[in-house]
């Protein structure tokens, strides 16, 4: 569900910006000092601070009576990849990194998924949330699939 | 690190431009270019007020202020509760003003509720005055800042120049709206990062405030105010004793603050907002308690941090974290770019609209009116950079004038809203006697006084109180006595169409008369002790209490506990105001247009010294 007006939608992306800029500055400070000397903790703190910022999106969503963009799931997913792929490559190139942080790295990741998924079925509860994914279910392309006495979705 | 701060500057300069290719993307009418039938979300209200507040103060200088003079300079933060409280009763009026009788701009508004082309003129003034001179002087100190940053690489001219360009191209682009969601985005940013770097700042900096006292000069008071009233002939003639931040500079001091958010940028941005509860949750939980808040805990602590100069500040940050010293040189340099941006590309707009476009330009197209407001934000930001770069001298001299000569509008808004029976020859007098006080009890007026004639017995601000107060003291009296005479004047009848349909449809509900005397008895009370002589009390109040007869260890100066218990105080009686009274609330159910009447049409005529002006240019 998207605002339609295009003044609505850029005000709701303003907001959106407003909110990840402060986070995304705290976690990129949390994360840099997390790195050096600061330790686990402080990664622990900027995985808590980008939950915050997810937080703060669901609220804006939910305030405006929004969801997430398609831009914003696939940037959302591309940094996510990203973040996975930089562990992945660090755990294996790195010394001394895995020992260090891929617990914490990877049990903030596994945080950001599982806030992920539990907003998911908050917002759509469990089926319509399973049905996201679901995409090899829907391989009957004629229309009359989706009608609801045919076992359509929609 | 200075190029992770000089990074951090390019990206908030790309997100200006990103935000405001848009807005331009979005299609939007031309005529919206300057603001005209925008309705902004709360959001962005709330937060560009917000920002607009904290920064227009010059953050940087103030917690300058606040390193050489100590909490009895940190307690002019006070007076943005006072400020939310003046926003509250004009600001909802205006709206109402703005979407009932079709005035878009405060100086219109004004102009037309009072039959005074005056009133527009002033009004514009004092948005040039902001857009010009006292942008100039916050652009330069910023540039002076950025190049401390870059380690001298970059001359001071070109830093001001890069900046001037780097916040032109957002506003050319995306016009009103953009400014203000840039400045709202920008806010929030500055605002968390102000709080982060003074708490890295109080951890890092050593043991400083609160449990060391501000590093301030020997014959300087760090944690006292010094007296209710010092008999002092002004700054620049006479040295006040322990500081020149008394009672009364104080409250005279709020009143300057109350002049920043009556100002015409920010009185147009509340008149483009769109209904709801934006104006009160901006008033109440923005400035009255965030900005407010911020400055009161946590400017003390930053300044305290600072007494050794940014540079050192920066590099002892940094070597703790990266970006701790990034951020406060983001803070440093954002605070006054989000201050310039958002006073030129208002004033400049305002301009247009209200003097280029309606009485220059008469019937030009909403098309060419946009060229119109993008050459004039050309040339309003290369006059801006042009005075910070070469004359920044004479940008502080002006610029100084620009907060106390706004407040002196009060009296004209107070009509408005709710006083029916102040009259145009009333706001006029008080306006001329109160600019002409306001100026030579500031620099340009005794420098010009003095240079022409003779020395003044007088400096700046004095007896300690502040040039705002003692003109807004000599405008409220003249307003008064010459309204008594004038109250039942011809004009009384256009102004009363308004304050009738006011009364009519959008009435004020106190809650009855014992409620309403309440919230000004409470009100009043709460300003003698929060920001009037009452707040000596404060001085010894918790450290020395009145009956024990002894000494509490509060570890924490006792001022402090004062101004954050008046600062919580503060906010219930705004919220009171803004959410019981609803004088934060707007609605658009119901608003029907009002005739302008004969004055009303008189007063958007062109002026006849303008057409005649024009006529003599282009009639040949």
């Amino acid at each position: 569900m998207q605002a339609e007006d295009p003044d609505a939608r850029l005000d709701r992306h303003a907001l959106v910006l407003a909110v990840w800029m402060p986070v995304g500055f705290g976690a990129l400070a949390l994360f840099h000092h997390g790195f050096g000397a600061g330790g686990v903790i402080w990664l622990a703190g900027g995985f808590g601070a980008l939950l915050a910022g997810f937080g703060a999106h669901v609220i804006v969503n939910a305030v405006l009576g929004t969801g997430f963009t398609p831009r914003e799931v696939a940037l959302g997913l591309f940094l996510t990849l990203l973040a996975l792929l930089a562990l992945v490559v660090a755990t294996l190139l790195v010394e001394g990194f895995a020992e260090r942080y891929f617990l914490a790295l990877t049990a903030g990741l596994a945080a950001l998924g599982a806030a992920v998924v539990l907003y998911m079925i908050i917002r759509h509860g469990p089926r319509r949330a399973f049905e996201a994914f679901d995409v090899a279910r829907q391989n009957n392309r004629r229309p009359a699939n989706l009608l609801p006495h045919r076992g359509g979705r929609k | 690190m200075t190029v992770v701060i000089l990074s951090c500057i390019a990206v908030l300069m790309a997100l200006g431009l990103y935000l405001a290719a848009m807005v331009a993307r979005a299609g939007a009418e031309p005529g919206r270019f300057a603001g005209e039938g925008a309705a902004l979300p709360g959001w962005a209200g709330f937060f560009a007020l917000g920002g607009v507040a904290l920064t227009g103060i010059d953050l940087p200088a103030h917690l300058a202020l606040v390193a050489r003079f100590g909490l009895q300079a940190s307690h002019l933060a006070v007076g943005f509760v006072l400020a939310a409280l003046a926003l509250l009763l004009v600001q909802k009026r205006l709206w109402l003003a703005a979407h009932v009788a079709g005035t878009g701009s405060p100086g219109e508004a004004l102009a037309q509720h009072y039959g005074s082309v005056t009133l527009r003129v002033v009004m514009l003034t004092l948005a040039a005055l902001f857009a010009l001179p006292y942008a100039a002087t916050i652009l330069g100190g910023t540039a002076t800042r950025l190049v401390e940053v870059a380690g001298g690489a970059v001359p001071r001219s070109v830093a001001v120049w890069l900046l001037a360009f780097g916040l032109f191209l957002p506003a050319v682009i995306g016009g009103w709206r953009a400014t203000v969601l840039i400045t709202a985005v920008e806010a929030l940013l500055l605002a968390v990062v102000f709080a982060a770097v003074a708490g890295v700042a109080h951890r890092v900096a050593g043991p400083g405030f609160p449990e060391a006292a501000l590093p301030v000069a020997a014959d300087v008071l760090a944690d006292r105010i010094p007296g209710v009233v010092q008999y002092s002939a002004g700054l620049g003639k006479e040295v006040a004793q322990g500081g020149p931040f008394t009672t009364l500079a104080i409250i005279s001091g709020a009143l300057a603050l109350v002049g920043l958010v009556l100002s015409p940028g920010v009185l147009y941005l509340g008149m483009t907002l769109r209904a709801g509860r934006g104006l009160a949750f901006g008033t109440v939980w923005v400035l009255a308690g965030l900005v407010a808040g911020l400055l009161l805990v946590l400017g003390p602590v930053l300044a305290g941090a600072l007494a050794q100069g940014p540079a050192a500040l920066m590099d002892r940050l940094a070597g703790v974290e990266l970006f701790a010293g990034a951020g406060l040189g983001l803070l440093l340099v954002g605070a006054g770019m989000l201050a310039t941006g958002f006073l030129v590309t208002s004033g400049t707009l305002l301009i247009v609209r209200e003097l280029v476009v309606p009485f220059v330009l008469p019937g030009v197209s909403a098309r060419a009116g946009r060229l119109t407001a993008r050459v004039a934000l050309a040339m309003a930001f290369a006059l801006m950079a042009a005075l910070a770069s070469f004359s920044p001298l004479s940008a502080a001299v002006f610029g100084s004038l620009a907060l106390p000569l706004s407040v002196q509008l009060f009296p004209a808004l107070l009509g408005l809203a709710f006083v029916r029976w102040i009259s145009r020859s009333a706001v006029l007098t008080g306006l001329i006697l109160g600019c002409l006080m306001v100026f030579f009890t500031e620099p340009p007026g005794l420098i010009l006084f003095e240079g022409l004639f003779l020395d003044l017995p007088w400096g700046r601000w004095p007896l300690t109180i502040h040039s705002a107060g003692w003109g807004l003291a000599l405008n409220l009296g003249a307003v008064l006595l010459v309204s008594i005479f004038t109250r039942a004047g011809a004009e009384r009848l256009h102004r009363d169409r308004l304050h009738d349909e006011f009364a009519a449809r959008w009435r004020t509900d106190f809650g009855g008369r014992g409620a309403r005397g309440a919230i000004w008895s409470l009100s009043v009370i709460w300003a003698f002790f929060a920001l009037g002589p009452g707040a000596i009390l404060g001085n010894t109040f918790f450290s020395q209490p009145i009956f024990a007869g002894g000494e509490a260890v509060l570890g924490i100066p006792s001022l402090w506990v004062w101004q954050l218990l008046v600062w919580l105080l503060g906010v219930p009686l705004v919220w009171w105001l803004a959410y019981r009274v609803r004088l934060g609330m707007t609605q658009d159910d119901g608003l029907r247009p009002l005739n302008a009447g004969a004055a009303g049409r008189r007063a958007r005529r062109a002026p006849a010294w303008i057409a005649a002006g024009l006529a003599r240019v282009t009639e040949r």
